[in-house]
């Protein structure tokens, strides 16, 4: 009975191990699918900093491309990291970009700058444009942005000075402790806590000066210009519409509508240049070359992820007449989020443990020289 | 009065204790951390933007 148990677990291990192996030498059937090419690299891209281009392309199984595609695109930021924030952790976990485009080539190319570090999802679904011309799919990518090498930098500097502040103050407290005659409290402690009331008084001042200094500079967001959100030619008209304000964590959407003036009927051969720009700092945030859709409308969704004023321009040239442009611009209000106490804590927490590791080294190494 | 004496020595004794000092020493060392990297005051925050910004394991907005 023993034996037949022992033969049936045996034949069901070799077919298993058969089927495996069967599995890895069947050829692989190719499918349709979207590759992904960034510029500059990945491994090259600063977050918030590094203006990314994306180019996707969609392509059938014979690797050729697909054409006349309609291609919905979803790009998600990192997971939520509490215990290694981000410099932006309220974007953290949600959507940054939501585009939608007819596209002839089956391609698709748009500039974004990347916030955070971390595994980005890049969600892509492809349908055709005529119904039945090739088989509509879904593809999920993703691509990792590498943390910004200054921030490294910056936390080891802090890390040793409140390591050297640390060791300093562990040793002075360890010192002889004895009252005089007096005094209310031995005299290298108050040595101590004076010097920390005057580096406290110190940086305060700093914080301040340098807070009254850029109060009194007003930055770009002051004088920049908006066109009008409508304009209009003989020929066309453009409109702009959506959201002029955003708040942070969450996508705004906006649109352009093309039509003609005098009849209203929607102008579909045109091509749209959109950019946002984040008026702080005058840096382009996202840029995108579309075509509207039957409707003579563009309507994409982004995600505003610096708590700060951004305008939007959108540049509408005819394809027959280059030289005949439109541009309209809005200014989007854009409302920060503090990040989460919780988040700070943690950080802080960590600071201070440093600190701390500081202390009792210099401490300990007082008391062990004078015992 | 003699109590209170006493009552006041003992206060004075703890104050200036070891740990007493010490936990105001790392207090002050917390407050200085939290004004210069995590408060949201303002003219805090704008001050020190991009320091913030450029520093691991701090969040800004």
């Amino acid at each position: 009975m023993k034996s037949i148990k022992y033969l049936i677990l045996t034949l069901t291990a070799i077919a298993v191990s058969a089927l495996i192996w069967w599995l890895n030498l069947s050829p692989v059937v190719s499918t349709p699918t979207v590759k992904l090419e960034t510029e500059p690299p990945l491994e090259a891209i600063i977050a918030d900093e590094t203006v990314v281009k994306f180019q996707l392309q969609a392509i059938d199984r014979d690797q050729q491309p697909l054409s006349n595609a309609n291609i919905a695109l979803h790009l998600l930021t990192p997971a939520k990291t509490p215990w290694l924030t981000s410099d932006f952790p309220i974007v953290e976990g949600t959507e940054l970009l939501n585009l939608q485009t007819v596209s002839p080539e089956g391609n698709l190319a748009f500039e974004q700058v990347l916030p955070i570090r971390g595994n980005y999802r890049l969600q892509v679904k492809v349908t055709p444009e005529v119904a039945g011309s090739f088989e509509e799919f879904e593809q999920s990518l993703t691509f990792t942005v590498p943390e910004n090498r200054v921030k490294y930098r910056n936390f080891a500097v802090l890390a040793v000075i409140l390591l050297t502040v640390g060791c300093l103050s562990g040793w002075i407290v360890a010192g002889d402790q004895k009252i005089n005659e007096g005094e209310i409290a031995p005299q290298p402690v108050r040595m101590l806590l004076s010097g920390m009331t005057v580096v406290a008084i110190a940086v305060l001042l700093l914080v301040n000066i340098s807070a009254e200094v850029a109060a009194s500079n007003p930055g770009v967001e002051a004088v920049s210009q908006s066109s009008p959100i409508l304009v209009n030619n003989e020929t066309m008209q453009v409109e702009l519409l959506g959201d002029n304000q955003a708040v942070v964590g969450n996508l705004a959407t906006l649109g352009v509508k093309v039509s003609n003036p005098t009849t209203g009927e929607a102008i579909t051969d045109v091509k749209v240049n959109l950019k946002s720009v984040a008026l702080e700092s005058d840096a382009v945030m996202f840029a995108y070359q579309g075509i509207p859709d039957q409707t003579g409308k563009l309507i994409w969704k982004e995600q505003f992820f610096d708590g700060a004023s951004h305008q939007v321009t959108a540049t509408v040239t005819a394809l027959e007449k280059p030289s005949e442009l439109l541009e309209v611009a809005q200014k989007i209000d854009v409302e920060g989020i503090a990040p989460p106490l919780s988040v700070r804590f943690i950080s802080l927490f960590y600071f201070t443990l440093i600190f701390i590791v500081g202390l009792i080294g210099g401490f300990w190494v007082r008391r062990a020289k004078t015992a | 009065m003699i109590r209170t004496n006493i009552l006041w020595q003992r206060t004075q004794g703890v104050i200036v204790s070891l740990p007493i000092q010490v936990l105001l020493l790392i207090s002050l060392c917390m407050i200085i951390l939290w004004t210069l990297y995590f408060s949201t005051y303002p003219p805090v925050h704008d001050a020190l933007h991009e320091t913030r910004h450029h520093t691991l394991t701090v969040a800004c907005h």
